[in-house]
C-alpha cells in the first residue's frame, strides 16, 4: 500500500516537471531573461537621469528589421570625459584600447522561424515600452518579471505576468487591439512573421 | 536496484533534463567597435561588380548583409547582363563559400600539399623567381582572360622578370571566327553580334543560349528579337546535330549529320543567290555546291534548305552565327566564311553583325601557343610555371597534348587557386588566391565597356590577392623597393586607381565604382567582304568505324570551372533532366543495336583514351554521333554529409581529343574524333528528375499559332474564365498577388531555379536522394515535348507554386500550415506543420518539397543563407512563397517610406529579377494597370490544369508557334 503511494506520487511528479519542462519549451519565443553582463550597465541612469533617447544609442531600430546595439565608438563618444573614473566604465575604456567589441548577453531573442521588424514598429509609433517592459527603471535589462518559474506558477493560478511575455498571442492581440483602436493596419497574415 | 531506487533516479535525472530544458544556450551579442557608414545591420547593402565565373563580364550586384554576401543580381545598369545573370553568375556564392576552399598557402612535401605561412611560402617563391630571373624564357605565366588592368599588370611583370610572353587560357576561343573575319574581312576580332535587331536568326550550332561568348546578353537580346509581343515575332533556324538546349529553342531545328555544317551553309548561300535574294557576286564563290548531295550527305531535305535560304533572305535585317562544338573541326574556319558570306549576301552587316565593339575574346592567346607553351614544358625549358586563379589545364585540354604529364616536368609550378582541382594537384605551392567577389579589378568584355570589381565582402579566408603577391615577389626577385622600379605599386588596387586617372575624369571614381563601371557606344566600323571560293569538305574525324563524338560546353558548369557548385550540380539540364553525374548521349535507335540500356555504363574509346560514363538515350540525337558534355567534375565538396557521398570518377571527354588543332584556324578541335562505345556491365542510373516529357493529352503547355496569335493581339480580347466552387469566395481587401510566365520566353536556362535556391535557402540533396524524387528545389523547370519523338518541339515549362485561390493542399492540413492568406497567397507556417505530407500528396501540380532530413549546410556555406527565411529542418513541408521576404520589404518600402501603395516593380521576385528574357512578371492582380494583370487577361493566358478549378495565381502565356517549313529531314550518312 505504502509503495503504491510512493509510486503514484513519483509518477505525479514526474508528471509536473514534465509539465514545466514543456511549458517552458513551448514558451521559448519569450525569453528575456536578466543576466549578468561584461559591464554593469544600469539603463535607468541613461534615460532619466541624462534623459537619453533610445534611439540615441539603439540607432538602427527606425531604419532597419535590428535595434542595434551602439558601437564602442559612440559609448566612448560620451564616456572619454563622462565618470571616465568609475570602474564599469574604465572595463569599457579597456574594451575601446583593445578595439574590440563588447560581449554583451544576448536578453531578447525571437525564435529564428520568426521575422520582426524594429523599423515597422517605430514607424507605427510603438513605444519601446511596450515589448521591453519599463526598461527606463531597470538597472539590469529584463530584470522586471519575466518568464521565469516564479512567474510560470504565478501565471498558473491566474495572476498575469507584469511584464511583456513576447508570446504570439501576445502579439497578435495586440495588433488586434491597434487596428481597432487606432485603425492601424498591423498584419494579421501568419506568413508575415513567419516565413 | 530496488524499485524505490528506481523512481528516486528517474525523478532527479527528471528534475534535471527539466531545469535544463528551461535554459537556452548563452548567447552574445557584438556591436560594431566603430560603425561602418556603408553598412546598416539588418539593411541589405548593394556593391556593382563583374562576374567573372566565365569571359563575358555581366555585370552583377552583390547583396551584402551584416558583412558578408548572400546573393546575386545582375546589374540593371551594365550593358552586357542588363539586369540578368545566368545560374552559373548565382552560384559564384558557392565558389565564395566552399568548404574546401584552401585556408593557408600550401607545399608540396613528397605526394601530398601541406600548409605552410604565408612568409615562408612566400620566400620559396621569390628564390625559385631570382633563380629564373636571367634565364631568359624559364619563366611562364598561363591566367585565364584578363582583358583588364590586372592583365597589363601581369605583363610588365612577366616583361620585368623576362619571362615568356603571358598565356591566356580560355578553352573556348572562337579562334575560327578569327581566322574566318582574317580571311574574309582582314579583321582579327570577334564581331558583336546584335541578336536583338535581327527579324531571322540562323544558327550554325552556335549555342549562345547557353555558353556561347555571352550568354545573358544574348538570351536578352534574343528574347527581344524572337518573343511574340504586339503582333510580332521572330524566327530562329538552327542546324546542329544533336537537339541542345538551344536548339530546342528553334522555331525549326535542323538536324545535320556531324561535320557538314559547311556544306549546308553553302547549299543555303547558293539557293539565297538562285532566290534572287542576294548579290549576284556571291554565285561564283558557291559554284561547285550541289544543293542536291548537300541534302543527300547532310540528310537536311532540300526543300528544308530552300525554305531556310527564303525566310533568311526576306529577314530585314537576319544573323548568320556558327559555333559550337558542331563548328569546331577541321572545317571550322570555312564555315565561318560561309556564315560570313552569308551574313554579307543578306546585307547584314554593320546591322546585326558590328565590328568596332569588339569582344574580348579577341585577345585570348591562340590555342598554338599554348601547345607550344605544353611542349615546352615537356621538353624541360620551362622552370617556372605560374597558374592563375580559374585556370585548370590539367582538366580543361585536349587529353592527347598530356598537360599533366608536361606540368610534372616542370620544377617549380606555383599555382593562385582558390579551390583544390586537377592542376592544383599537380602543383609545388599552392597560393590562396581572393574570390573575385573580394578583389579590386576590371574586366573589358567589349571595346567600348569596362565593368569595375571591388571587394562586396572581406576575405572569407586567409588569401591574398595574386596581383599582390606577384608585385611583392617580383620586387624581392628583383631586389627593387615599393615606388621604384618596374613595379612601384604596392597593390592591384593602387595599380587600378592609377590605371583609372586617365579613364575616368577627377571625382568620377566614386560614381563609375558605384555603376560598375563605364560604357560607351561605339559605332559599328564598315567593313567589306571578300569573296572567295569556300571548300565545302566536311569535318574529317579520326577513328574508322564508330560515332562522331560532340563533346560540348555544358551550360551548367562550363569548361568546368563551375563543377565545384553543389547548386549546379543538383540544377538539371534541361535537356535531359539529370542532375549530379555526367552521360554519354546516345541515340535510341544505337543504343538499341549495341544492346545499350538508359544508365548502362559505357565504355567510350577513342583513338587518345577512354572514359566510363552512364548511357543516356535520346530519340533526337543524330544516329550516327554521339554527345558529352565537357566540365563534368565532382567537386562540391569533400565534406562528407549523410546523404551526399563524394565520388571520384572521370567523366571528361576531353581525354578522348587529340592535341592535334583544325589546321586552318589553329583552334582546339572538338569535333575530330568518333569514338566506340561498348557496355562495361555495370550500371550507373541516372538521377533524372523528370520522368516524362510526354504530356499525354494534359495540356500543361499549351500552343498558339502565330496567326491566331496575332489576331488576337490585334482584337485585343480579354481572358477571363473562373470554375465554380464549392467553397466560399476568397474577397481581397488590399493586395493580391500573381504571377505570369510567359512560356514563348522561356528558353530553358535554368537561372531562375537557382535564383531561387540562393534566396530562399534552399538545400542540395546530393544524387541519391534527388533519383528518390527528394530533391527540395521550389522552382523546376519541365520540358515537355510535342510532335513527333525524333524531331519534337520543345516548350519549358517553369513550374512552381501556383497559390491556387481553391487550393487543394489547405483543406487537407491538419493543423492549419497550409492556409490562405488575406493576399491571395498559400501560406506555408513552418513553425505549426507537422509534417504529414497530405498537402504534398493532394497537390497537383506537384510543387511541395518535404525535408526528408536535416538539410546541411558544410562551414562557411552556412554564412550564405538569406538572413530574412526561415531555414528549414527535417520533417517540415515547403515551397515557393512568391519571395514573401520580397513582397514584406517592399510593401514596407511603399508603406513606411514613401507613403505610397506598392505599384509594379516595388517587389520583385528572385526568379523574375534574373530571367534573362523577362519571361516572369509578378505584381498586384487587383491593380487593373499593372503589367500583371494586363498579361493573366491577355488572349495567349491559361492555368495549368485549368479544368480541375484550383484558381490559379499563377497565369501562363502559351508558345506561340511559327509556321511549319517542310518536313522533318531524315537521318543522313555520318560524314567519315
Amino acid at each position: 500500500m505504502r509503495k503504491a503511494g510512493v509510486g503514484a506520487a513519483a509518477v505525479v511528479l514526474l508528471a509536473v516537471l514534465l509539465f514545466f519542462a514543456v511549458s517552458s519549451w513551448s514558451r521559448q519565443p519569450a525569453i528575456a531573461r536578466p543576466s549578468v553582463q561584461p559591464i554593469n550597465f544600469p539603463h535607468s541612469v541613461h534615460v532619466q537621469t541624462y534623459k537619453i533617447d533610445c534611439q540615441y544609442c539603439h540607432a538602427d531600430a527606425r531604419r532597419s528589421e535590428y535595434a542595434g546595439i551602439p558601437s564602442v565608438e559612440r559609448c566612448m563618444g560620451c564616456h572619454k570625459i563622462v565618470a571616465a573614473d568609475r570602474p564599469e566604465i574604465k572595463k569599457l575604456a579597456e574594451y575601446a584600447g583593445k578595439q574590440t567589441p563588447v560581449p554583451w548577453t544576448r536578453v531578447y531573442k525571437l525564435p529564428e522561424f520568426t521575422y520582426f521588424p524594429h523599423k515597422a514598429h517605430i514607424r507605427a509609433e510603438i513605444r519601446c515600452q511596450t515589448c521591453h517592459g519599463a526598461v527606463e527603471t531597470m538597472t539590469t535589462i529584463a530584470a522586471a518579471p519575466g518568464p521565469t518559474l516564479a512567474n510560470d506558477l504565478l501565471n498558473l493560478v491566474g495572476f498575469k505576468p507584469s511584464a511583456p511575455v513576447l508570446t504570439m498571442g501576445w502579439c497578435v492581440e495586440c495588433h488586434r487591439q491597434q487596428n481597432a483602436t487606432r485603425k492601424t493596419q498591423a498584419p494579421l497574415d501568419c506568413v508575415t512573421c513567419h516565413h | 536496484m530496488n524499485r524505490r531506487d528506481f523512481f528516486k533516479i528517474v525523478a532527479t535525472t527528471g528534475a534535471t533534463a527539466a531545469a535544463a530544458g528551461c535554459q537556452q544556450a548563452t548567447e552574445q551579442i557584438l556591436p560594431l567597435v566603430v560603425p561602418n557608414e556603408q553598412l546598416v545591420p539588418g539593411v541589405a547593402a548593394l556593391f556593382a561588380t563583374v562576374c567573372r565565373e566565365c569571359p563575358a563580364g555581366c555585370g552583377v550586384l552583390a547583396r551584402n548583409r551584416e558583412g558578408r554576401v548572400v546573393k546575386l543580381e545582375g546589374n540593371p545598369d551594365h550593358p552586357v547582363s542588363q539586369g540578368a545573370l545566368c545560374a552559373r553568375g548565382h552560384a559564384a556564392l558557392q565558389g565564395l563559400y566552399h568548404p574546401d576552399r584552401f585556408a593557408s598557402p600550401q607545399r608540396r612535401e613528397g605526394d601530398v600539399l601541406k600548409p605552410v605561412g604565408w612568409d615562408d611560402a612566400l620566400k620559396t617563391f621569390a628564390e625559385k623567381l631570382g633563380g629564373v630571373k636571367g634565364k631568359g624564357k624559364a619563366l611562364a605565366v598561363v591566367t585565364q582572360l584578363e582583358s583588364g588592368s590586372l592583365g597589363s599588370l601581369l605583363d610588365r611583370w612577366t616583361q620585368a622578370l623576362g619571362g615568356r610572353p603571358r598565356v591566356t587560357l580560355e578553352p573556348f576561343g572562337y579562334e575560327a571566327i578569327r581566322a574566318a573575319n582574317r580571311a574574309t574581312f582582314g579583321r582579327d576580332a570577334v564581331p558583336y553580334h546584335a541578336f536583338e535587331d535581327a527579324e531571322v536568326v540562323l544558327s550554325f550550332g552556335a549555342d549562345f543560349l547557353e555558353t556561347w561568348m555571352s550568354n545573358v546578353r544574348h538570351a536578352r537580346g534574343f528574347a527581344r528579337m524572337h518573343t511574340f509581343r504586339d503582333g510580332k515575332a521572330g524566327r530562329f533556324i538552327h542546324v546542329e546535330p544533336r537537339q541542345s538546349l538551344t536548339a530546342s529553342n528553334a522555331d525549326e531545328w535542323v538536324r545535320n549529320a556531324p561535320g557538314t555544317e559547311t556544306a549546308v551553309a553553302l547549299a543555303i548561300l547558293k539557293l539565297l543567290v538562285e532566290q534572287g535574294g542576294a548579290d549576284r557576286r556571291f554565285a561564283d564563290a558557291v559554284a561547285a555546291v550541289d544543293p542536291k548531295k548537300v541534302a543527300e550527305d547532310s540528310g537536311v531535305p532540300l526543300e528544308t534548305l530552300e525554305q531556310v535560304a527564303r525566310t533568311f533572305a526576306g529577314a530585314k535585317p537576319g544573323l548568320a552565327v556558327g559555333g559550337g562544338v558542331a563548328v569546331t573541326g577541321s572545317h571550322a574556319t570555312q564555315l565561318q566564311i560561309a556564315v560570313n558570306l552569308l551574313n554579307a549576301a543578306a546585307g547584314n552587316l554593320g546591322k546585326t553583325v558590328r565590328f568596332g565593339p569588339d569582344h574580348a575574346y579577341g585577345k585570348v592567346t591562340p590555342y598554338a601557343e599554348v601547345a607550344r607553351l605544353v611542349q615546352a614544358m615537356a621538353a624541360g625549358e620551362i622552370e617556372v610555371l605560374v597558374l592563375g586563379n580559374s585556370v585548370n589545364p590539367a582538366f580543361t585540354l585536349p587529353g592527347g597534348l598530356k598537360v599533366a604529364d608536361a606540368i610534372r616536368k616542370v620544377p617549380f609550378v606555383i599555382s593562385f587557386a582558390t579551390l583544390p582541382d586537377e592542376t592544383t594537384a599537380l602543383a609545388h605551392l599552392v597560393l590562396p588566391d581572393t574570390h573575385w567577389l573580394e578583389s579590386w579589378g576590371d574586366y573589358s568584355p567589349q571595346e567600348g565597356i569596362v565593368g569595375l570589381l571591388q571587394p562586396t565582402m572581406k576575405p572569407i579566408r586567409d588569401a591574398r590577392p595574386m596581383g599582390d603577391v606577384l608585385l611583392a615577389v617580383g620586387r624581392t626577385a628583383l631586389g627593387t623597393e615599393e615606388g621604384k622600379g618596374p613595379l612601384p605599386w604596392s597593390t592591384v588596387e593602387q595599380y587600378l586607381k592609377t590605371t583609372w586617372d586617365s579613364v575616368v575624369k577627377a571625382g568620377q571614381w566614386n560614381a563609375a565604382l558605384s555603376q560598375g563601371g563605364t560604357w560607351r557606344e561605339v559605332a559599328a566600323a564598315g567593313v567589306t567582304a571578300r569573296v572567295e571560293r569556300v571548300d565545302p569538305a566536311a569535318a574529317k574525324l579520326a577513328g574508322g568505324d564508330g560515332f562522331a563524338l560532340l563533346a560540348y560546353p555544358s551550360f551548367r558548369f562550363y569548361d568546368g570551372r563551375s563543377a565545384s557548385r553543389s547548386w549546379l550540380q543538383e540544377m538539371p539540364d534541361t535537356m535531359t533532366q539529370a542532375v549530379w553525374d555526367a552521360w554519354v548521349e546516345i541515340n535510341t535507335e544505337s543504343a538499341g543495336k549495341l544492346g545499350i540500356r538508359q544508365g548502362d555504363v559505357v565504355r567510350v574509346a577513342s583513338p587518345h583514351g577512354a572514359i566510363e560514363v552512364p548511357a543516356y538515350l535520346s530519340p533526337t540525337i543524330h544516329p550516327g554521333a554521339v554527345a558529352i558534355p565537357i566540365g563534368h567534375r565532382y567537386a562540391p565538396y569533400h565534406v562528407r554529409l549523410k546523404y551526399v557521398q563524394p565520388t571520384a570518377d572521370v567523366t571528361n571527354p576531353m581525354a578522348l581529343l587529340p592535341a592535334a588543332a583544325d589546321a586552318t584556324s589553329g583552334a582546339p578541335a572538338f569535333l575530330s574524333v568518333k569514338v566506340t562505345l561498348a557496355r562495361t556491365g555495370a550500371r550507373r542510373p541516372l538521377a533524372v528528375l523528370q520522368a516524362t516529357h510526354d504530356q499525354d493529352e494534359r495540356e500543361l503547355v499549351q500552343h498558339v499559332d502565330l496567326a491566331t496569335a496575332r489576331q488576337e493581339a490585334l482584337a485585343g480580347g480579354r481572358h477571363e474564365e473562373r470554375h465554380p466552387t464549392m467553397y466560399s469566395e476568397h474577397e481581397y481587401k488590399g493586395y493580391r498577388w500573381g504571377m505570369t510566365v510567359d512560356t514563348d520566353a522561356c528558353i530553358g536556362c535554368q537561372a531562375c531555379a537557382v535564383a531561387c535556391q540562393a534566396e530562399n535557402n534552399v538545400p542540395v540533396v546530393g544524387k541519391a536522394e534527388a533519383a528518390y524524387g527528394r530533391q527540395v528545389h521550389w522552382l523546376r523547370v519541365e520540358r515537355w515535348a510535342d510532335g513527333e519523338p525524333g524531331h519534337p518541339h520543345n516548350t519549358f515549362l517553369p513550374m512552381f507554386c501556383q497559390h491556387c485561390e481553391v487550393a487543394p493542399c489547405e483543406p487537407v492540413c491538419p493543423v492549419f500550415a497550409a492556409y490562405h492568406t488575406d493576399e491571395g497567397l498559400n501560406g506555408q507556417v513552418y513553425n505549426r506543420c507537422v509534417g504529414t505530407r497530405y498537402c504534398g500528396n493532394n497537390c497537383p501540380y506537384h510543387v511541395r518539397r518535404f525535408n526528408w532530413w536535416n538539410y546541411q549546410f558544410p562551414e562557411p556555406l552556412d554564412v550564405q543563407l538569406n538572413p530574412d527565411v526561415t531555414v528549414r529542418q527535417l520533417g517540415i513541408m515547403e515551397k515557393c512563397t512568391m519571395c514573401i521576404q520580397r513582397i514584406v520589404a517592399g510593401k514596407d518600402h511603399a508603406h513606411r517610406d514613401e507613403k505610397r501603395a506598392v505599384r509594379d516593380g516595388d517587389i520583385v521576385t528572385a526568379c523574375q529579377q534574373t530571367c534573362p528574357t523577362q519571361a516572369i512578371t509578378f505584381g498586384n492582380l487587383k491593380d487593373e494597370t499593372s503589367q500583371v494583370a494586363k498579361l493573366s487577361h491577355a488572349p495567349r493566358a491559361y492555368h495549368v490544369l485549368d479544368e480541375i478549378g484550383t484558381r490559379p495565381s499563377v497565369t501562363y502565356l502559351k508558345k506561340v508557334v511559327r509556321e511549319a517549313s517542310g518536313p522533318a529531314p531524315r537521318a543522313g550518312r555520318p560524314q567519315a
